[in-house]
């Protein structure tokens, strides 16, 4: 995640906006409320651990036949 | 054929922020009025605040919330533990943490809106409640030291932040190695245009 923070999750989402007393443009963009959890990194190993992790949790490129 | 250049977003941030802060110290002073958002005990209610949570909190500050989801629910504030809520608004937030970190924790609450700091320093002071104090700030410059924080909360507000990467750099430099940032905030599903980034009234409703 940017900023250096590890542990990134989005944890909930809801349409937190509908039925609101005014019009809003949130509908228009699909707004959500969200809430999202990170953490900052105990030391430079425990960021390097965790988006060494990442690297290796990306999907295989898998080319056209 | 020519290459499109990508649109540039340019704000007036002043104005922007004097934008915010007239439609929350609406919120502050009439919270009854009816804004874009939900408000007070209703939203608390619909967010999964517990009843437990908001007894005791003076009814002004309930009565000015307008989160967008519940720093609570992905885990509590533990006792001792200190804790900076960014963009306080009318103190909700903040008092509830303040109840659960105990004597021995701190919270730091800053918002920029006066008339929020109003509310929320009242109701610290009706609820005798020693270990919150409210800031005047912005999140981009959090008025506190670095490394001080165990948890970063904050309830709808980064969206508001003109500056997204300074508010998220003061959120890395406030918390302890290991320390947590439990936010609820907003998801756009569709791309919004440059020119709609302009348009201060969509920041704002």
């Amino acid at each position: 995640m940017a900023a250096g923070f590890i542990d990134f999750a989005i944890t909930w989402r809801a349409k937190v906006y509908a039925d609101a007393p005014q019009a809003s443009s949130a509908e228009d963009f699909g707004t959500l409320g969200i809430t999202f959890f990170a953490r900052k990194p105990l030391n430079e190993q425990e960021r390097d651990d965790y988006l060494a992790r990442q690297l290796c949790e990306l999907p295989a490129r898998v080319e056209d036949a | 054929m020519g290459i499109q250049e990508p649109e540039q977003t340019v704000l007036d941030i002043e104005e922007l922020r004097g934008a915010i802060q007239q439609e929350y110290d609406l919120v502050a002073r009439e919270p009854e009025r009816g804004f874009h958002f939900h408000t007070g005990r209703p939203l608390a209610r619909m967010l999964d605040y517990e009843d437990a949570w908001l007894e005791g909190v003076p009814e002004d500050s309930i009565a000015s919330f307008a989160g967008t989801g519940n720093p609570f629910r992905l885990g509590p504030m533990l006792p001792g533990e200190h804790v900076v809520d960014v963009g306080s608004g009318a103190g909700l937030d903040s008092l509830i943490a303040s109840r659960m970190v105990g004597p021995r924790g701190n919270v730091i609450g800053l918002d920029m809106t006066p008339a929020m700091l109003a509310r929320a320093r009242q109701s610290a002071a009706a609820s005798a409640q020693q270990n919150v104090e409210f800031r005047d700030g912005y999140a981009e410059e959090l008025p506190v030291p670095d490394g001080w924080a165990d948890v970063i909360i904050s309830n709808g507000v980064l969206n508001l932040a003109p500056d997204k990467a300074a508010a998220l750099g003061e959120m890395q430099r406030v918390p302890k190695p290991g320390g947590r940032l439990q936010i609820a905030d907003i998801l756009v599903q569709k791309p919004v245009p440059a020119s709609a980034k302009r348009k201060i009234d969509l920041w704002t409703g």
